[in-house]
């Protein structure tokens, strides 16, 4: 495709010897989980990009945590991350899960997450112990299927995640007031109101 | 005697974190990756957020208010080091200038902590947080970027002897070193000169960046005096450019 419009040309012509600039052009994304405050679980927050695990905890802390309260959080490789097939209609997850054969390694532990609500975050339910993710995924149906319809069942094993470290939970501390941040303390709206207030009186 | 020791201290800390947030700041919009973009602009609304907090301590002591020192001081009445208003360049400079100067902040605010000036300890506290993610941010790039390419590891080298004579001038003496150090207020630029040349080296071991013998590095000093490099009134007149067309305004 010979285009003089810069967007024409960024569009992959040829995927396969396009692979070498694709590769170098995008990183692997990392999923982010937050703990909003102590008392809650761990809670799915969305993706960031980076070249590895260490620089995506440190982009996640700033991309997602720099308003709200935030007690801990941590990343995982996107591709590291075993998810179900999402629900049809009534249909639970978990019922879509099937046994694996039985595997013969040692057991790791694995994280948890279900989707609850469709459009919502996924949610920390908890950990079990298996040999693959797929026999994770099989305990976790044995373990949280409740008969209560969940969309999405995720499986994460807790080896691959960087964690924020016991030391590095001051990372939250900071200045309390930060209204400059907030968009409501500009207030534009009233003096908007007013001015037009002005000038429909004239 | 105290007092006026007690003001220098905090008037350079303060325009140090404003000039250098506002320079962070111009990468809005122009960082190398979205997520490196959010997090560098907030960092830089970390730094006016503290630099706010030193003036008004300063206001509390008798000085103007923390808006009218901020946009209406001529360069020659800044404090803060020439290393923080040196234009940005490259990402490479402004990241190698975040990691030397924010382990000095870090440090300093770690020393801080123990000042019998009070109001300034329960600062250093409270922005505990907020000076450990600067650091780990500095620390993790410069880690990768140290190592990862010939590219990247040359630029960083470049910029890391470029800067090395500007950072040195972040610990120019003050006048008043004796009084602060006597009434433990700060224990003065030397001790944290020698803290930092500590941190420094220990993060960039783990790179493949040389740091030069630090005595063959001679020192820019001036900014702590008023004595700046051509680079700050143009940054003060853009900067206050909204601000005096309205002091009065309220915001």
């Amino acid at each position: 495709m010979n285009s003089l419009d810069p967007r024409v040309k960024r569009l992959p012509q040829d995927v396969a010897s396009n692979k070498e600039e694709a590769a170098l052009s995008q990183f692997p994304t990392f999923e982010v989980f937050v703990q909003p405050n102590p008392k809650k679980p761990f809670q799915h927050e969305g993706a960031v990009h980076a070249p590895n695990l260490e620089m995506s905890y440190v982009m996640a802390k700033e991309a997602f945590t720099r308003r709200f309260t935030c007690s801990s959080l941590y990343v995982v490789e996107t591709a590291k991350i075993l998810v179900s097939a999402i629900s049809e209609g009534d249909q639970n997850a978990f019922d879509l899960i099937e046994e694996p054969t039985k595997g013969t390694g040692n057991g790791m532990s694995f994280e948890i997450y279900l989707l609850q609500k469709r459009g919502k975050q996924t949610v920390h339910a908890g950990q079990v112990v298996a040999s693959s993710p797929e026999e994770a995924m099989w305990n976790a149906r044995q373990q949280f299927n409740k008969g209560t319809q969940v969309f999405q069942v995720w499986a994460i094993k807790t080896d691959d995640i960087r964690f924020t470290t016991v030391d590095e939970g001051d990372l939250w501390k900071t200045l309390p007031e930060k209204k400059f941040r907030d968009a409501s303390d500009y207030k534009g709206g009233d003096k908007l109101k007013e001015f037009l207030d002005k000038s429909n009186s004239l | 005697m105290i007092e006026d020791a007690t003001k220098e201290l905090l008037y350079k800390m303060a325009d140090d974190q404003l000039i250098l947030g506002h320079r962070n700041s111009e990468w809005t919009g122009f960082g190398p990756l979205l997520e490196e973009d959010i997090a560098f602009s907030s960092m830089a609304q970390d730094k006016l957020g503290q630099s706010l907090a030193l003036y008004q301590l300063l206001h509390q002591m008798g000085e103007a208010p923390p808006d009218t020192v901020a946009f209406m001081r001529e360069s020659a009445n800044f404090h803060n080091c020439i290393f923080t208003e040196l234009p940005n360049g490259e990402y490479d400079f402004s990241l190698i200038r975040h990691f030397l100067f924010d382990a000095a902040e870090i440090l300093r605010f770690e020393m801080l902590r123990e000042s019998t000036f009070i109001p300034l300890s329960q600062l250093a506290v409270k922005i505990t947080g907020e000076l450990r993610y600067h650091d780990l941010h500095a620390r993790t790039w410069i880690r990768q970027l140290g190592s990862a390419t010939e590219e990247s590891i040359l630029r960083l080298q470049q910029s890391l002897t470029f800067s090395l004579p500007y950072a040195l001038g972040i610990f120019e003496i003050s006048p008043h070193e004796e009084v602060l150090r006597t009434e433990k207020i700060f224990e003065g630029e030397n001790v944290l000169r020698n803290r930092w040349m500590e941190r420094v080296e220990e993060t960039l071991k783990t790179t493949e960046l040389r740091l030069p013998p630090w005595e063959s590095i001679v020192p820019v000093y001036g900014g702590r005096l008023g004595n700046h490099s051509e680079h700050l009134q143009p940054l003060l007149d853009e900067m206050s450019e909204v601000f005096k067309i309205d002091p009065t305004a309220e915001w």
